[in-house]
């Protein structure tokens, strides 16, 4: 084949991309609402722009469903929830996006400090919402929950030496431990979670002792871990329970759902409970529907697609799902989300500082 | 002969087409800087630039860096060098698919090939963890640039040498080594330094290893210690290593220039490999590409049970957007490239042949940075995502697609413009009658690359598209991040198969410098 074949009209081919590209990158366009409308206007043909650190086909399912209750179109962009907050910052003013749903205490406290929410007033969320799951100034709310257990091979390890995360420190599991390296941000806030009921002190021997007790090189996911502990190579873990159940309801594919049936998750006594959660936006320009579509993600209808799509709780109770019924039970403990995030600097210092790579 | 592209203008050239040209020079290449002035602007207005910062994260960070460019560099030359040379001057059997399976590496995505190695590891029970993995990986990924130049060298270049090797019967390996390796060494050391520079930018697959480097320093200071002093200060680090690495292609291939010109035209007959020669050439061609495109094929055939598929009209949605904005971005970015070549060939002022060569740093710049500079430009302006997302892939790719470009106006003689000139055409008509179409081989693979590059981009397209503008890359790392596999199967095969269509595109060229 000559090159001379592969010679293309240049001006026809430009000019048919740059009107397919016009057509893909303006379609949708619709009025916005205007600032300040109020919850009363009738938001039908308005749109709300969404930006998610949340990955998931069924969360799509659930903005349509939206949608077809409301007549709200919701126009959705999601990515990193680190790289969202930074866009938003960044868009000051300009920002189309009215909600940030971002994923863990932490990033939602961050968001918070660098002033990227606008607090809502809303009896309906006041309700639905835990008090301790949400922003005390209304500026954030709490949508699903997800735990950080202990996951134990029993071959290697009697489930009920694992009592409290204190227990992972226990030097009878020298060279049996195995953790995610201190960049995930779940670790961040277990960390600052221990930090708040047990103290500095208390918080780094412990860190220290299991980071004294792990027998392999950080993981950077969690699946790869559990597989690990399943396997053997590895007696006890740490992982949400969702990357558990995942593997157990088979979307991983057989071999990951014999593994993982292998396992017992283990609920330290009281457990460690983060959260995904979601907040209008300062500079939203329609506020109101914003606060329609979190009003709808915080109900119990919403709530429960929310947390479905990813095996996580809802914000009460355990839900209907039947994979986590299996793993039992777990008693919170009392540290609010609010309180988690404001901890997480000094969690992240204090695994530096003690070989939690 | 010898040219001397950078100091020579067409006769005919009047001042007011210079002066447009040096006007286009001035504005593309401001529209290059803009994004890295703009993150120094930011730095030194938000904290101050004495707080600028490496601290000791930063140190360890530079170090794996420099370890996985050395190490990728030597690896890769050796591979590239081994692959270039087998295919272009040895004669065995499979020779000329195994040469066009050197191209696969390009169509694969890095991060792709780093979380298919984790995920078929841990099944094994193997910890892919770690620097070596990363230097493996990135080997792989990269050596084809090696493999393009070398063996570009190695068909066209010392005839009458290795004829004159052939006669004083010197085997192959002799002729390589007395005479065709030293003669390669400039176009390998240019290959060496495109991969050194892809090692740079690399975030995806780094993090998936557990590699701290640059790349993601910056991203982990920047967006999750909200340090940008401490981002810029690093991202002024990368842009130097990635300024020495062009500074070196740039200078090889012009050494490499001059030991070329003057040897092309008829092909040598290669050397005919039998035996067990045959079989370790077949062996070592073979293997590169086959791990390369294997290893996402085998985790695809082991994780068939785990797919769960988007709809039809979801994934031709996504197919749709990476390929139009693969196609405008190529586009966009070879007529940038075109303009700042032919200024540099025809306007011999310092300013502009530096400012040509500046032009191409973008590449220096890791893609979530020169995204966040494009949001810190673009935000106040209200320009669209869009629009910041394509400046954003001209600037990353320009030294990609320039780079051939650069190279294939120096083989153009300048007596070839002296005679069009003479003959009365204007500066256009060189461009469109004499230009142009010697150049189309350089612009197609400079598109191909840009094309290839553009569909497999994670960064950029990451945190600038607008709304519902997810692309195939996007989606996959997204799954791939939630440590979601099957879900990401399908999305990742067709960036695989766009890439080697692509990539295949570039075959013709590659037979061009074959027998």
């Amino acid at each position: 084949m000559s090159l001379q074949r592969l010679r293309l009209p240049a001006r026809s081919c430009l000019a048919l991309l740059l009107t397919a590209f016009a057509a893909v990158g303006c379609g949708g366009q619709q009025p916005r609402a205007t600032e300040g409308d109020g919850g009363n206007r009738d938001l039908a043909g308005t749109e709300v722009g969404v930006y998610s650190g949340r990955h998931y086909n069924t969360d799509k399912e659930l903005y349509r469903e939206f949608t077809r209750r409301t007549g709200i179109k919701v126009n959705l962009l999601e990515a990193k929830d680190d790289a969202l907050i930074e866009r938003l910052r960044t868009e000051g003013q300009n920002t189309p996006a009215d909600l940030l749903v971002l994923v863990d205490a932490a990033r939602l406290d961050k968001a918070t400090r660098m002033n990227l929410f606008q607090p809502s007033d809303s009896a309906e969320l006041d309700k639905d919402v835990p008090a301790n799951l949400r922003d005390s100034q209304g500026r954030w709310f709490g949508l699903t929950r997800r735990v950080r257990a202990a996951i134990v091979n029993p071959d290697q390890v009697d489930p009920s030496t694992i009592r409290t995360y204190a227990d992972l420190a226990n030097p009878a599991l020298k060279g049996k431990l195995c953790l995610r390296n201190s960049k995930s941000v779940y670790n961040q806030s277990l960390v600052a979670d221990q930090l708040i009921q047990r103290g500095n002190a208390a918080t780094r021997d412990w860190v220290k002792g299991m980071v004294a007790n792990t027998s392999q090189p950080f993981f950077t996911s969690d699946t790869p871990l559990a597989r690990a502990v399943a396997k053997g190579d590895c007696g006890v873990g740490v992982v949400n329970t969702y990357y558990v159940a995942r593997m157990l309801s088979g979307d991983n594919g057989a071999e990951d759902k014999t593994l993982a049936s292998g396992l017992k998750v283990v609920f330290p006594d009281p457990a460690h409970v983060n959260i995904s959660g979601a907040g209008v936006t300062r500079y939203a320009s329609n506020p109101a529907g914003a606060l329609r579509l979190l009003e709808f993600l915080a109900s119990p209808t919403g709530g429960k697609g929310y947390a479905e799509a990813n095996n996580e709780y809802p914000l009460t109770g355990y839900g209907d799902n039947a994979l986590l019924k299996d793993f039992g039970t777990f008693r919170a403990d009392d540290v609010s989300a609010e309180q988690m995030g404001a901890k997480n600097k000094e969690a992240v210092e204090l695994m530096q500082a003690n070989g939690w790579q | 002969m010898i040219a001397e592209p950078a100091a020579w203008g067409p006769s005919g050239q009047t001042l007011p087409q210079r002066s447009l040209l040096s006007a286009g020079v001035l504005v593309l290449s401001g529209l290059a800087l803009l994004p890295v002035l703009a993150l120094v602007a930011f730095a030194a207005v938000d904290g101050g630039l004495d707080r600028l910062t490496l601290g000791h994260e930063g140190a360890a960070q530079i170090r794996n860096t420099l370890l996985l460019v050395a190490s990728v560099g030597v690896l890769g030359a050796a591979l590239g060098t081994a692959t270039g040379w087998l295919t272009a001057n040895c004669q065995f059997p499979g020779r000329r698919w195994l040469r066009i399976a050197q191209l696969l590496p390009l169509a694969t995505p890095t991060y792709l090939l780093a979380a298919t190695a984790i995920d078929l590891g841990s099944r094994l029970s193997w910890r892919v963890h770690g620097l070596g993995w990363a230097v493996a990986v990135l080997t792989l990924a990269t050596y084809s640039y090696v493999f393009l130049l070398s063996t570009e060298s190695f068909a066209v270049s010392g005839k009458r040498q290795l004829e004159a090797c052939r006669s004083l019967g010197i085997g192959p390996w002799g002729s390589f080594r007395r005479v065709a390796l030293p003669m390669a060494l400039p176009a390998i050391g240019a290959g060496i330094a495109l991969s050194g520079m892809e090692v740079v930018n690399e975030l995806g697959a780094v993090e998936l290893l557990g590699v701290p480097t640059l790349s993601s320093g910056i991203l982990q200071r920047w967006q999750n210690q909200g340090d940008p002093q401490g981002a810029v200060a690093l991202a002024l680090v990368a842009l130097v290593i990635v300024s020495l690495l062009v500074g070196a292609e740039r200078l090889l291939r012009r050494r490499s220039r001059r030991w070329l010109l003057g040897s092309r035209g008829d092909r040598l007959a290669p050397w005919t490999l039998h035996g067990w020669r045959a079989l370790v050439a077949q062996l070592l061609t073979a293997l590169p590409p086959l791990a390369t495109l294997g290893l996402p094929l085998l985790w695809t055939a082991m994780s068939w049970d785990q797919l769960q598929g988007e709809s039809v009209a979801e994934l031709a949605g996504l197919s749709g957007r990476t390929l139009l904005l693969a196609l405008v971005a190529a586009g966009m970015t070879m007529a940038v490239g075109l303009v700042l070549a032919i200024a540099r060939r025809w306007i011999p002022q310092p300013l502009i042949q530096q400012l040509t060569f500046v032009a191409g740093m973008g590449y220096a710049v890791p893609g979530t940075v020169l995204a966040l500079a494009l949001m810190l430009l673009g935000g106040p302006l209200g320009l669209s995502p869009l629009l910041l997302l394509l400046w954003g892939y001209s600037d990353r790719f320009l030294a990609v697609g320039k780079g051939g470009l650069d190279a294939g106006l120096e083989r153009i003689p300048p007596s070839v413009d002296e005679a069009a000139t003479g003959l009365g055409c204007s500066w256009i008509q060189v461009l469109g009658r004499v230009h142009l179409p010697l150049l189309r081989g350089p612009l197609l693979v400079g598109a191909l690359l840009v094309f290839v590059d553009t569909v497999k981009e994670l960064p950029l397209t990451f945190a600038l598209r607008p709304f519902d503008f997810d692309t195939l890359a996007v989606r996959v790392y997204q799954y791939a991040g939630d440590e979601r596999v099957g879900a990401a199967l399908i999305p990742a095969l067709l960036i695989l198969a766009l890439g080697l269509v692509a990539s295949l595109a570039l075959v013709p060229s590659l037979d061009e410098t074959s027998s």
